[in-house]
């Protein structure tokens, strides 16, 4: 099991009453498993995704990562381990602008410590995986949209995590570009990633093994 | 990582060129200001450190203590000195400096040199000037020996070897005597406070012209140095001088009623913290207040950079996201900011050493201060700069690199995040500090620049136009000249006078009759004229006459004096002293007049008690009013005379009216450098509210646009963005107001004569404050407001 979430609610105050964005949710994720978060907007599915990848927190129930009891954990903790086991690909794109797009896929590995030619190594590889080598050295302003999130996917994969988190990843994207980018996640989960989306899309929706809708910050 | 880092932020630098630009530039002013204001403080700082014997080198100073007053003179009797040597072991040698004027002539030229000094044999035993020829302990030995600096030599000389030369030297003492070179040195340092271009031996006058010169105890000519054994306590040795006192002058102290007192001050301590002045001498104030301005400098460069640094936090607020995402600490990102904001400063560094490079030279001019060649001369001095540099890149950049990377990926990678309102209250507190230095500083230079203009065109109470003064020598061939000037079309009037307004005059000790009838001891100022000088120079007479030919004692047994004369006496009307007894070198007589006071010194002094003699002994100088039709002319025609009556004298003339701003010329430097630094302060603060204003304008953006299709004009567009900044200035002014009006206060305390601080001088300031920054802010405030809204609602 890598993730799984108990009773998750989580609320904001506003005017001394209780709102709710997600309520006892239950969710359990096995490795190897492409899931689809649906739903309408303010259902509470980008917050549920940034409660699995441990950018927010939550107010009620628990979370165990692989084992891990991320509810009991200290801030630095969680940021490491989602620093080890997660990567996140955004709708939009979020690419550092002023980077080439070797040096964004290489950005991870300098985190992480890796020695110089085994970044090398890794950005070839990457580069070579997406047929992106020829665009090495330009910057993300001089790429199309569906290039820029190609990029946003590259680097998200460079440091091998075991869980993907995308977040609309396809909002920005025309149909043809986003399905492209479906067809990639697709391939990556034969490999054997974890994937977890939110989408809008039933198309895209459909590309995954299970869908979940949320209303009102509960799984329907 | 570390490349990556540097990578990004020049990329950053490029992208954003503008407030790069605003941003370098900024803090390379403050430095400049900074670094020029530290070697000026440095400069006068090391004044008389040259000397290895420094610490060991005392001044001697003398208090006379007269039932009147207190006199702090700036040396001891010329007797002190050699019987201090005398009496004490303790003291190895003592050297007397006295300040001379010498007409110097031979073959080739002829000068006056008032940059001379004479002194006794150890002079350059005792200090460490450098001798190019010549042997140090006894080049001073011989009378008529001479030893002239470098440059001196070149005029005289030319390039020969002057070693074994002769030159033909006259003053009032000395007799046109034939002096040999027997030294050559190097010109003096800038900053020594014994300063002169060519050095006599005191033997000249101690074996030749004045030969009982070592036993006088009454004149207070030269000053005094004294090298003491490096173990010897001053303290216990000044306590040791009353006694000394007693012994050799106890009885005439009481006689005269003055008492004598000596004290030592530490060489190094003359130039600054001397108030007794004697030589050239510094000022303590002018240092700590230009320190104050650098370190405000630097603060309004430090607080540029925080602030537009944080105002672009939202640029940068994504990259920290997808930082921290990625796998990035709080500290990686924070280093990497600090890192950037070294980067900046560093480069900051090097463009103010091209500005310091291209400003050294007029700022050593205005500084009239020969500071620094070149800033390349010290390697220490680019050590300062660019540590001072690394040092404010780090603090000022921590504070940014603070809010930056406690960013939360979350909210900033949403896009919902605005850092509108973070860090405004501190941002608005930066400005307003900033401005209150600006406003202050330009309070201070209107103020300053009043007190100047009041002190240059202040009624003085009597002509100084059209006068020329010319440097004469006294000899019967004076007299001559004087006739023969007296006959010269375009020469209106001339007397002989020991002193002018501005210059230089005597103070003599004299007993008066004062109001109960008693001889009152008073040490006055005391001018030595002929019966020409009164109304030559329009002093008004208020009670008595003036002094008459047709009064066969005026000559010898009168006295003219002015209204503070009549105050100190304790007389109630200038009536009452008329036909009082008084008695004052050697003279003997009676009061016959009162001028109106005048103010023979400038207008940072008090007027003083004066009193006026005829004297024809003692008046080396000749007031020549001209007219003002043909100056260029009637100059010419004066120098054929002097040049047929005194052939072997240099002719020298300088313009009353000139030589009297000249008293000023120190605060004039003070002024200009003040007004500078106020331009510059502005100027900072200025480049940071520019870049404020883009930036805030930038985060608007969108409510500009909603603004504007609801039908906001353009003007409410602008005054809607400007209003808020015009208020931080505002603020300030209100803060700045009281603080400048409070120092200036203080500042101006200083001068006797002073200007009331008026409110249109806030005014003024405040106003210009605000008009700048209404400039600054409105050139981005109009840009902002004029774009179409559909643009700034689309990217949304």
């Amino acid at each position: 099991m890598l993730v799984q979430l108990k009773n998750i609610s989580k609320w904001v105050n506003s005017g001394g009453q209780k709102t709710f964005l997600l309520k006892d949710v239950d969710l359990w994720v096995h490795e190897g498993d492409f899931i689809s978060i649906m739903g309408p907007s303010g259902s509470g599915k980008s917050t549920l995704l940034n409660i699995i990848g441990m950018l927010d927190n939550f107010n009620e129930g628990e979370y165990t990562f692989l084992e891990e009891s991320v509810h009991s954990l200290k801030e630095k903790h969680r940021a490491n381990l989602y620093k080890q086991y997660i990567g996140f690909v955004f709708q939009a794109y979020h690419l550092i602008d002023e980077l080439t797009v070797k040096e964004n896929l290489e950005m991870p590995l300098l985190y992480k410590k890796h020695s110089s030619s085994e970044r090398k190594s890794l950005v070839a590889d990457m580069l070579d995986r997406f047929n992106i080598v020829g665009k090495k050295d330009l910057f993300p302003s001089q790429l199309s949209g569906g290039q820029q999130q190609l990029v946003g996917i590259a680097r998200a994969l460079i440091a091998s995590p075991k869980l993907i988190l995308a977040d609309e990843p396809t909002g920005n994207l025309n149909s043809k570009q986003g399905d492209e980018i479906m067809e990639i996640f697709t391939e990556l989960n034969k490999d054997g990633v974890t994937i977890i989306q939110v989408t809008h899309s039933e198309k895209n929706a459909g590309y995954g093994s299970r869908i979940i809708n949320l209303l009102d910050g509960k799984i329907e | 990582m570390f490349k990556n880092y540097v990578k990004i932020a020049f990329r950053n630098l490029w992208r954003h060129r503008g407030f790069s630009l605003i941003n370098i530039c900024g803090l390379a002013i403050g430095l400049t200001c900074g670094f020029l204001i530290l070697l000026y403080v440095g400069f006068e700082l090391s004044y008389d450190r040259f000397h290895s014997k420094s610490n060991s080198i005392y001044r001697v100073v003398a208090d006379i203590k007269t039932p009147t007053d207190l006199m702090e003179m700036s040396r001891p009797s010329c007797a002190v000195p050699p019987h201090l040597l005398k009496e004490f072991p303790e003291i190895i040698s003592a050297v007397r400096v006295m300040n001379i004027t010498l007409d110097v002539r031979n073959d080739r030229v002829k000068l006056k040199e008032k940059n001379a000094i004479a002194a006794d044999s150890s002079f350059f035993n005792m200090f460490d000037f450098k001798l190019v020829q010549g042997d140090r302990s006894s080049i001073l030995k011989e009378p008529f020996s001479i030893v002239v600096s470098q440059t001196t030599a070149k005029k005289y000389f030319g390039n020969e070897n002057p070693i074994g030369k002769t030159l033909k030297i006259k003053n009032e003492d000395i007799d046109d005597r034939s002096f040999t070179v027997t030294g050559l040195m190097q010109d003096m340092p800038k900053n020594s406070h014994i300063h002169a271009d060519m050095i006599i031996s005191m033997t000249t006058y101690t074996q030749g012209v004045l030969t009982d010169l070592d036993d006088y105890w009454g004149t207070y000519d030269p000053s005094a140095y004294i090298l003491v054994h490096s173990n010897t306590d001053p303290k216990y040795l000044e306590s040791k001088f009353p006694e000394f006192l007693e012994k050799n002058i106890g009885e005439s102290m009481r006689e005269d009623k003055a008492y004598v007192s000596l004290f030592l001050e530490p060489l190094k301590e003359v130039y600054l913290h001397s108030p007794r002045g004697g030589t050239i001498s510094g000022d303590m104030n002018s240092i700590y207040v230009f320190s104050i301005i650098a370190i405000f400098i630097l603060l309004i460069a430090c607080i540029n950079f925080i602030n537009l640094t944080t105002a672009r936090s939202v640029e940068r607020a994504k990259e920290v996201g997808v930082r921290k995402v990625i796998g990035a600490q709080k500290q990686q990102l924070a280093l990497q900011f600090i890192g950037e904001s070294i980067i900046i400063a560093l480069l900051a560094s090097i463009v103010s050493i091209v500005f310091i490079v291209l400003l050294l030279p007029t700022f050593n001019a205005i500084s009239g201060k020969i500071i620094s060649s070149s800033i390349f001369v010290n390697p220490a001095h680019l050590g300062i700069l660019f540590f001072t540099a690394f040092a404010i890149g780090t603090l000022a950049g921590t504070y940014p690199a603070f809010v930056l990377s406690s960013f939360k990926p979350v909210h900033v990678l949403k896009g919902s995040f605005s850092t509108g309102k973070r860090g405004v209250v501190l941002r608005k507190g930066l400005v307003i500090t900033q401005f209150t230095i600006a406003i202050a500083l330009i309070i201070g230079t209107i103020i300053i620049y009043n007190q100047m203009h009041f002190m240059r065109n202040q009624e003085l109470g009597f002509n100084k136009d059209q006068i020329l003064v010319l440097e004469t020598n006294i000899s019967p061939a004076q007299k001559e000249l004087k006739y023969n000037l007296d006959n010269l079309k375009g020469v209106l009037s001339t007397s002989l006078v020991s002193s002018v307004p501005g210059a230089y005059n005597n103070t003599a000790y004299s007993l008066m009759k004062n109001k109960d009838g008693e001889e009152q001891v008073a040490n006055l100022d005391a001018f030595f004229i002929d019966y020409n000088f009164i109304s030559q120079f329009g002093l008004d007479i208020v009670a008595g006459r003036s002094f008459s030919r047709d009064f066969a004692t005026d000559s010898t047994e009168a006295m003219v004096v002015n209204e503070k004369t009549v105050e100190l006496l304790g007389y109630s009307s200038p009536q009452e002293i008329l036909g009082a007894h008084f008695s004052q070198w050697g003279k003997n007589g009676e009061v016959i007049g009162v001028v109106k006071d005048f103010h023979f010194r400038s207008l940072q002094q008090n007027i003083r008690p004066l009193t006026m003699t005829i004297a024809p002994d003692r008046t080396d100088l000749l007031a020549v009013t001209i007219s003002a039709k043909n100056i260029e002319e009637t100059l010419s025609a004066i120098q054929q005379k002097w040049e047929v009556v005194l052939p072997d004298d240099p002719f020298n003339f300088y313009f009353l009216d000139e030589a009297f701003d000249l008293q000023y010329r120190t605060q004039e430097r003070f002024g200009n450098l003040f007004l500078c630094f106020a331009v510059l302060a502005i100027l900072i603060s200025c480049l940071g509210l520019l870049g404020l204003v883009a930036y805030s304008t930038l985060q608007r953006k969108r409510e500009i646009g909603i603004r504007k299709v609801l039908g906001a004009s353009v003007t409410k567009v602008v005054t809607l963005l400007s209003k808020e900044f015009i208020t931080l200035v505002g603020i300030a002014f209100i803060i700045a107001a009281p603080l400048a009006w409070f120092i200036m206060k203080y500042w101006l305390e200083d001068f006797a004569y002073r200007i009331e601080i008026q409110w249109w001088m806030f005014a003024i300031a405040g106003i210009s404050a605000v008009l700048i920054a209404l400039v600054t802010v409105s050139f981005h405030a109009i840009k902002a407001s004029v774009v179409n809204p559909v643009k700034s609602l689309r990217t949304e």
